[in-house]
């Protein structure tokens, strides 16, 4: 069963069309990351995921359940820690978690809410007013409301920005073990790095259209090049190479398609290894592929 | 079909939410009706009710019944509408839709959590009015018909409970909430007959005061402790349900169809 399918959706606000057809869909146990720059869509479909917006067209299936349909049971699996903080007046921290437990009709959940808190380093904070904590403790508390109806596909919009590193990292630490445990996670995030390392799949949207979609390191591959760098001990101001793109001499910089391996291009470049005194391989990143797919290019070389 | 656990937890677990949150601010909630109607109750009832008498009645008796209902159709209207518009605010109304209360749960969680409040308001002012009364008359005030009393409060409070509901959904600002307590509650309520007998008003504002449904409200009130009222008891009864009835599913079609996005 996938934990969502979101096919041939479509969003309009009024004459602006925010979602233009997008389709993709889920694996269980996946963590897929949805990038695009600031009115891609993103935050649009996650708000149709969650029904706080209709579709204009098409439809999201969460296990199974249309959320146009059967909006209730598609939400029951469903955790999210959405963009924007969220305060809450009169009640402390532990309040807010058993409350919103009830509204997924969970009760007596106390464990799960004292583990939630201890992982999330918020059980000190327990007895304090929503309004008191500090904008990082606001977010693990987003976190750990997302979180304490035990839900089987957990959405992050951009969870991290404004965050600092240390809770960045522990986050991450968190989403890794729950994965483990089964959790299917969609993300968006502006930290193409994050992306990088931790989604297993990413989709890349512009101006609504889906542009891109890939297992993370095939469309790294396909979408980049990599960077030899050769240093030299006597310079080789003659050398020539389809694939050299800079030649100051002491060194060499070739840019490679992502197929092409360090050893291949040294032996038919026919260097002489005796000359060589180091090499750096940079691969092609996230951010760089990312990049030419906004750009509409595929690189130079593919 | 639904899952069980979904039939009644959320429902209960919000109305949960919406008593907590009032009685979190007893000193606004609570407070300021009793400080108001102790007001009203010697300044009318006691300062310039000493030279009024409506039919057989002190005049004081007369406003008791209209002091305890208009504080709880007034309590049970700002407990709805300052709760929503609160967690619109907060962003906390995103996290009715994004978890699984049904339309239908959160309107009768907000109603009942509203209803609660002006039961307890009314509640007070009623014990505040008693003691004004005794001090007044040497003696407490009977309930003439506890049933139609208890009948009447539960449908008003509801009824004035959902519509704070539907005002505080299609609200985009807070000038429009105040607008609308200040141009439609407030006439309503002073106009709905507490403070005078529509009996002595000219024929052209009686007719206009008949077109108001909390003056059928106050006086089903009145008639549940006095055992008097302006207007027919089963007119009066016809009109709050249908009222609540109204007021319902306006709050439930904005439920549906309004937007659960912050300010």
């Amino acid at each position: 069963m996938k934990p969502l399918v979101v096919s041939n959706l479509t969003k309009r606000y009024g004459d602006f069309e925010a979602v233009k057809g997008v389709s993709f869909s889920l694996e269980p146990g996946e963590i897929f990351g949805l990038l695009g720059p600031n009115g891609a869509g993103k935050t649009s479909i996650i708000s149709v995921i969650v029904t706080l917006t209709q579709p204009s067209s098409g439809d999201v299936e969460v296990f199974e359940q249309s959320v146009s349909d059967n909006p209730r049971e598609a939400k029951v699996h469903t955790g999210l820690v959405p963009q924007e903080l969220i305060n809450h007046g009169y009640f402390d921290v532990e309040e807010v978690l058993k409350f919103y437990s009830g509204y997924f009709g969970v009760t007596g959940n106390k464990s799960r809410i004292d583990f939630l808190l201890d992982r999330l380093q918020l059980w000190e904070h327990r007895k304090k007013k929503v309004k008191q904590l500090s904008g990082g403790m606001k977010r693990r508390l987003l976190i750990a409301k997302a979180l304490v109806h035990e839900p089987k596909l957990l959405l992050l919009d951009e969870p991290t920005a404004g965050v600092d590193i240390e809770l960045r990292e522990s986050l991450w630490e968190f989403v890794t073990d729950l994965r483990k445990e089964g959790l299917t996670v969609l993300l968006t995030t502006h930290y193409l790095e994050e992306a990088e390392q931790l989604c297993d799949r990413v989709a890349i949207l512009h101006h609504g259209e889906m542009r891109k979609i890939g297992p993370t390191k095939q469309l790294i591959e396909g979408l980049t090049q990599r960077n030899i760098l050769i240093q030299l001990k006597s310079p080789l101001s003659q050398f020539q190479h389809p694939y050299l793109i800079d030649n100051s001499g002491a060194a060499l910089h070739f840019r490679v398609p992502s197929g092409v391996g360090a050893g291949d291009l040294l032996a038919e470049s026919q260097l002489d290894l005796s000359n060589v005194v180091d090499m750096k391989i940079e691969e092609g990143s996230l951010e760089e592929a990312f990049r030419s797919v906004l750009s509409g290019t595929r690189g130079e070389l593919s | 079909m639904i899952r069980k656990e979904l039939t009644w937890t959320p429902f209960k677990v919000l109305l949960e939410r919406e008593v907590r949150r009032f009685m979190k601010v007893l000193m606004q909630t609570v407070m300021t009706p009793l400080i108001n109607s102790t007001l009203y109750l010697m300044i009318f009832g006691v300062s310039l009710g000493a030279s009024i008498s409506v039919g057989d009645l002190s005049y004081l008796a007369f406003l008791i019944p209209g002091l305890v209902m208009m504080n709880c159709l007034n309590n049970s209207y700002q407990n709805s509408s300052s709760s929503i518009v609160s967690s619109k605010f907060n962003g906390e109304l995103e996290d009715y839709r994004v978890s699984p209360l049904s339309p239908q749960q959160i309107v009768m969680a907000f109603a009942i959590g509203g209803l609660a409040r002006g039961l307890m308001v009314g509640g007070i002012t009623f014990c505040v009015g008693q003691v004004f009364y005794f001090v007044q008359q040497g003696t407490v005030l009977g309930l003439a018909n506890p049933l139609h009393l208890l009948f009447f409060l539960v449908i008003g409070g509801l009824a004035f409970a959902t519509l704070g509901i539907t005002v505080a959904f299609w609200a985009k600002t807070f000038d429009q909430m105040s607008a609308v307590s200040a141009f439609i509650m407030l006439p309503l309520l002073y106009l709905g007959g507490v403070f005078f007998s529509i009996e002595s008003l000219h024929p052209f504002w009686k007719g206009l005061a008949q077109m108001n449904p909390m003056l059928y409200m106050i006086n089903g009130v009145r008639y549940g402790i006095l055992g008097v009222s302006d207007v027919a008891v089963e007119k009066a009864a016809l009109v709050s349900v249908l009222s609540f009835i109204v007021f319902f599913v306006l709050a439930l079609r904005t439920l549906i169809k309004g937007s659960f996005q912050r300010w």
